[in-house]
């Protein structure tokens, strides 16, 4: 139905620390379609974060192929990833990194300065993506006048600047408290749906992963099983353990009483 | 651009520091110009006076002065005084015959250990004060000598205030002249036949035989007595027409203003007497024949020729020699030292420019991975930290140059760049100061330095900020 917008080949990636080479991806396969919502989990050093530089084109695999949107970016040189980067990808990392010198509006316009030449264009595309996450009338704060959540709203919207065809997200509500967490987890579930934007996460967290549609378990650099979520904002979320009807606010199965979202029971 | 707002205190530090270097290096080549206008300034006039000095007394070879010496000529400031010996490295003494026609050169201004331009007028009236002597002994030398062509008997006073200068810990009283008479007989004979009266007229007529009633001023007392060719000037409470403004031709005549011989013994109370008497002999193969004549027929008067003033002369050039190779000396020294200073600010505005930018790129290496990770090119990361660096050293450079033209002097003064010059001008009677200034072209020469230093310190770290792997980067806290 869709088309792939993201295929990973026999990837590898090894580091290599003095003498000895570390493997952190191994012969990985991966294919994702436009328009899902994946979460990639798993414990540290599965290479999660690894696989997440790869994919957004900041890292290169040792061995494997790449394609993004059906053009291998495996061999490209630098002076070309870096459109591939700006137009395709939209990055939100657990620490925010919004530029502290530059306001909420001229943080989402810094992507387009390479692409869209008309300063009043960059303004406006800018205001209509910090209103589309929730910030209107914040455009003019800095980052140290705006909470966690809030931050982390800015490098989404700054994310979806160019309009990518996948937001990589890493640990995206890492740093967040659990309102925020759940703010920040329904707005990409609610971009995925309205935008039809297509993000793949990192996460620790067994409930944020639990709001994506597919959530994908990575341990010694492979995929070792793959799971569907409920999605966040797709109607009927259901108790993983016995079916019944829940809430998304919900912790524990109003039923059966079992956690919904513990770590150890996603997978 | 936004960071240099952003981190104010550390723009402010660095601009600061900036500055200053790119201050020294706009006033050392300003030292260094006026260090080479002072030296050329000193070797002109120095050259210039030999020559007009050595001109004026190869003309006038065939003269004999004859005056009654008063016992202290010459008094020439750091050239020897009074006595007339040469000191060592010095050029001054001639002076010592105190030969009233000449004010006895009064000692050129001591070049001694090299000197600056400004002393010389200090001892060139310093000196030759001569005891008035009867006309009328004297006409004897006009007839009973042979070989005498003619006699021009003159008269001459010096009117000005008496000052007490101290110099080397002694006390001296001298006459500061405000202008000197000089009375010239107006015959139609010596005015037409001999050079007694100044040729170099820039204005109005010379004097002309038989004219009373006359002067014929020099430059500069026609400065003194604010007055023009045409007008009257008032001279000792008598008015005089003003027929001429002359150029004097060497250092002793600056202040000499002519007039007829009986008009300036009617002025100074010297009726029938003169101060000197210039002799014509017939070739320049008489001189001696008939200065010795001169000599035994009156004893007390103090013959000199020109030929031994030019023959001393001719002595001291060596000495002016070496003072000029001393002055050239000190000003290569000058030189060599400031472009030392210069490769060390260079490379010093080059290091700090270095060292800011690498540590802002490891400061921001953060920074750098998320603008690569969201699609931003090596280039333009490149280009954004040489601006950064070039237009923080541009800042410092107008900073720098407006220290630079505030605080030249000073300095050029702590870097050794003026006092070389200075210690050769010896003590500065009257010496003009020496100015240090920053032109227009070195302001403009500072801010492409300072731009270009930006660019060069810069590049480096621009390059390693350009390098930055954003995978890496986002690791580093």
């Amino acid at each position: 139905m869709s088309k792939p917008v993201l295929q990973l080949e026999k990837l590898s990636k090894t580091y290599t620390l003095g003498k000895r080479t570390v493997p952190a991806l191994s012969n990985l396969n991966l294919t994702v379609t436009s328009g899902e919502f994946v979460a990639i989990m798993g414990p540290s050093g599965s290479g999660k974060t690894t696989l997440l530089n790869v994919i957004g084109c900041i890292d290169k695999p040792t061995n494997g192929r790449i394609l993004i949107d059906g053009v291998d970016v495996t061999d490209m040189p630098e002076n070309e990833l870096y459109k591939i980067r700006r137009d395709k990808m939209g990055f939100v990392f657990q620490t925010f990194n919004l530029l502290p010198y530059l306001n909420a509006r001229e943080n989402v316009e810094l992507p387009m300065e390479g692409r869209i030449q008309s300063k009043s264009e960059r303004r406006k595309r800018a205001s209509e993506l910090l209103a589309m996450v929730g910030l209107s009338g914040r455009e003019e704060h800095r980052p140290q006048k705006l909470s966690a959540g809030e931050q982390q709203r800015v490098a989404i919207a700054r994310a979806l600047a160019n309009n990518p065809a996948i937001i990589l997200a890493d640990e995206p509500t890492g740093n967040l408290d659990t309102q925020n967490k759940q703010g920040i987890i329904k707005l990409l579930a609610n971009l995925n749906v309205t935008q039809g934007t297509t993000i793949i996460m990192v996460t620790h967290d067994g409930e944020a992963a639990h709001h994506t549609e597919r959530m994908l378990l990575l341990r010694d650099g492979k995929i070792i099983k793959e799971k569907r979520g409920t999605h966040a904002m797709k109607k009927n979320h259901t108790c993983p353990s016995c079916g019944v009807p829940i809430k998304l606010s919900d912790d524990k199965c109003p039923s059966c009483q079992k956690p919904i979202y513990s770590n150890d029971e996603v997978f | 651009m936004r960071n240099i707002s952003r981190r104010k205190t550390r723009a402010l530090l660095v601009i600061i520091a900036l500055g200053f270097s790119l201050a020294i290096l706009v006033s050392i080549p300003a030292g260094v110009l006026a260090n080479q206008q002072a030296a050329s300034r000193i070797t002109n006039n120095l050259g210039n006076t030999i020559t007009q000095t050595e001109q004026a007394l190869n003309q006038t070879l065939n003269q004999i002065t004859c005056s009654i010496a008063s016992g202290f000529g010459g008094f020439g400031f750091n050239g020897g005084s009074g006595s007339g010996t040469t000191r060592t490295g010095g050029f001054g003494g001639s002076g010592s015959s105190g030969s009233g026609g000449y004010g006895g050169f009064g000692g050129y201004g001591g070049f001694g250990g090299g000197s600056v331009a400004g002393q010389f007028g200090a001892g060139a009236f310093g000196g030759g004060q001569s005891n008035p002597m009867n006309e009328t002994l004297y006409r004897d030398i006009n007839t009973s000598i042979s070989g005498v062509a003619a006699v021009e008997p003159t008269l001459q006073v010096s009117e000005g205030t008496n000052q007490t200068v101290s110099f080397y810990g002694r006390s001296f009283t001298r006459m500061v002249p405000q202008y000197i008479i000089e009375g010239v007989p107006l015959t139609s004979d010596l005015v037409n036949n001999y050079p007694i009266l100044p040729t170099d007229i820039v204005s109005g007529n010379n004097l002309q035989a038989g004219e009373s009633g006359d002067v014929l001023l020099s430059e500069n007392n026609s400065a003194y007595f604010g007055v023009s060719v045409g007008s009257t000037v008032s001279i000792l409470g008598t008015n005089f027409n003003v027929v001429g403004i002359y150029s004097p031709t060497g250092v002793e005549d600056t202040e000499m203003l002519y007039m007829n011989l009986s008009d300036a013994q009617a002025l100074t109370n010297n009726a029938g007497y003169i101060t000197s008497l210039k002799v014509f002999a017939v070739t320049t193969g008489d001189v001696s024949s008939v200065s010795s004549a001169i000599s035994a027929l009156h004893p007390e008067l103090t013959v000199s020729t020109n030929q031994n003033e030019l023959s001393q002369l001719e002595a001291n050039q060596p000495s002016s020699a070496v003072a000029l190779t001393d002055a050239q000396n000190s000003l290569a020294a000058t030189n060599s030292t400031a472009i030392e200073e210069i490769i060390v600010v260079v490379v010093a505005t080059s290091l700090i420019v270095l060292f800011v930018m690498l540590y802002t790129v490891r400061e921001r290496t953060k920074e750098i991975g998320t603008l690569k990770a969201i699609g931003f090119s090596n280039t333009s990361v490149m280009s954004q930290f040489m601006l950064e660096g070039v237009l923080l050293s541009a800042i410092a450079g107008v900073v720098g140059i407006a220290i630079g033209v505030l605080a030249a002097p000073t300095l050029t003064s702590l870097l050794q760049i003026t006092t070389a010059i200075s210690r050769a001008a010896g003590f500065r009677a009257g010496a003009a100061a020496i100015s240090v200034a920053v032109s227009p072209e070195l302001i403009l020469i500072g801010l492409g330095v300072a731009i270009l230093l930006g660019a060069l310190g810069s590049l480096y770290p621009a390059w390693r900020a350009a390098k930055i792997k954003p995978a890496e980067a986002m690791k580093y806290e």
